[in-house]
């Protein structure tokens, strides 16, 4: 993923002043800032889902995303979710689905609806329609919010495999937490983005 | 793209739109006891005596039972009111999701299809459970007619739930768009309820033709072509504008077909302010996320 001199305004507010980014294969990058810092903005760029006023974004191969907010259809259970999704991405069968499901512990609720699954469940099935692609480029926003601690471990084990694959990972949460399992890390501040150093020695949770 | 997966692009989302619209019970609930009982209460409750009014498509007076012709803007309000309703919910509550499908690669076409189709089974089902509740009380002169009248009013309802769904920011305020507008629409056609059912202005009403359409099936043999007619129009004008705001909210997934790295979709580089930076558009061989449909291998 490349991004070059990303500008964005609301009305007469400027949120982001000039972002660049590169996102290289095999690198587990995140980003974190501030509340209001632009975090949403950048990160509704970097998915297309507005443009920029200045500036642009690629994505080379598949790109993945998980939204922050839980994007399903609670009418659907979670086969039909990954049915449905796997007609959009073209698969041919959900084996990669299947391992992300297996991996979260989350194969127990095939065939549970959405709106019955907990939060926690819920935010594993979004997770899953980001992976089970086998995306190239795949960008999480917050993408830990509800799981419990053992999953929590699961999902990081998940980022770290994707990266040796040679995945391009960026996380972007609110909280500078687990800054030693990422290759990279940037702190979102003044609309741009600063290089920090990931301390492995601080944030590492084995 | 293969034509099978054109169908298969089709029939996965018209099945899960159909799923989605199944598992709305409030509206189940609605066609199943809300247009029976409305139509029973409308033929019961209403006088019978005649309600002469003149029929503005073919200048004939026809003069109806008042409870019968009651019960056909009764029939109009239901079927109108439900679909309108079910397409608002699935819009509302379904923006995010289709968004996230059409960024995943689903082509918005055949997700705009799939829904035209669910919504097509849908007010087909309606309409005619409906006539044939009419049915019960009295022979209308053309039930087909009538069950084709009241099928466009009920299409152009979803199509414009489609519309509200997807510009309204709040549940609640989708509903009365529809509660009110229907309302409005009805009141002022009926003959019963208003002495202005004779005014020009009722011609652009949403369900101008087939409320005159219905009413020549209902009680003359007149051809209600004209009515239906008009109201094909507002079913086209009505859908359009659903496509364009489907189209609008999902906007940036629209896949186009080019082997190079893609900008931000939405994003018209020619469009940038002068001085913006050129866009940097690497060499790159592989295709972008959403138009590769092949797996790893």
């Amino acid at each position: 993923m490349e991004v070059r001199d990303v500008h964005h305004s609301y009305r007469r507010h400027a949120v982001l002043r000039g972002v660049d980014l590169d996102l290289r294969p095999g690198v587990l990058a995140g980003i974190v800032g501030e509340n209001g810092a632009g975090k949403s903005t950048l990160l509704k760029i970097l998915s297309g889902e507005i443009g920029p006023d200045l500036g642009s974004v690629h994505h080379s191969g598949r790109f993945g995303y998980c939204p922050q907010s839980v994007v399903l259809d609670d009418s659907f259970t979670v086969r039909q979710h990954l049915d449905f999704f796997r007609c959009a991405f073209g698969l041919t069968d959900l084996r990669r689905a299947e391992e992300v499901l297996e991996t979260l512990d989350c194969t127990a609720y095939l065939d549970r609806r959405a709106g019955l699954l907990s939060g926690g469940t819920r935010q594993k099935l979004n997770l899953t329609l980001a992976l089970m692609h086998d995306p190239d480029v795949l960008l999480l926003d917050e993408p830990y919010q509800g799981f419990d601690w053992e999953t929590y471990l699961r999902f990081w084990d998940l980022a770290t495999k994707l990266r040796d694959t040679g995945r391009s990972v960026l996380v972007v949460s609110h909280l500078a937490y687990d800054v030693g399992r990422l290759d990279e890390l940037w702190r979102l501040e003044d609309g741009r983005l600063h290089r920090q150093e990931a301390r492995p020695e601080k944030g590492a949770v084995t | 793209m293969s034509m099978r997966r054109h169908w298969s692009l089709f029939a996965t989302a018209s099945r899960y739109a159909l799923i989605g619209h199944a598992r709305n019970r409030f509206a189940m609930l609605l066609v199943v006891l809300y247009v029976p009982v409305w139509i029973a209460l409308a033929y019961v409750t209403i006088p019978d005596r005649p309600a002469p009014f003149r029929l503005r498509a073919t200048g004939e007076v026809l003069s109806p039972a008042g409870n019968q012709l009651t019960q056909i803007t009764g029939a109009l309000n239901a079927v109108t009111l439900i679909a309108g309703f079910m397409m608002f919910a699935a819009t509302f509550t379904g923006g995010a999701f289709d968004r996230r499908l059409a960024m995943a690669g689903y082509p918005r076409p055949h997700l705009v299809l799939a829904k035209l189709a669910a919504l097509t089974l849908a007010c087909a089902a309606v309409a005619a459970y409906a006539t044939a509740a009419t049915c019960v009380g009295w022979s209308p002169r053309q039930p087909l007619v009538l069950a084709a009248a009241l099928f466009c009013a009920a299409m152009t309802y979803g199509a414009l739930g489609v519309v509200f769904g997807s510009v309204l920011g709040r549940e609640v305020e989708g509903m009365f768009a529809i509660l009110m507008i229907s309302i409005l629409d009805l009141a002022l056609q009926n003959p019963l309820s208003s002495s202005g059912s004779d005014s020009a202005v009722v011609r652009y009403l949403p369900s101008y033709g087939a409320v005159q359409a219905s009413m020549s099936a209902g009680f003359s043999t007149a051809s209600a072509s004209q009515g239906i007619t008009i109201q094909l129009l507002w079913l086209f004008g009505a859908s359009f504008a659903g496509f364009l705001v489907f189209r609008r909210r999902t906007r940036d997934a629209l896949p186009p077909v080019r082997r190079t790295s893609r900008p931000v979709p939405g994003t018209d580089p020619g469009a940038a302010a002068p001085g913006a930076a050129a866009p940097h558009v690497p060499p790159q061989e592989d295709a972008p996320a959403p138009r590769v449909r092949s797996p790893r291998p």
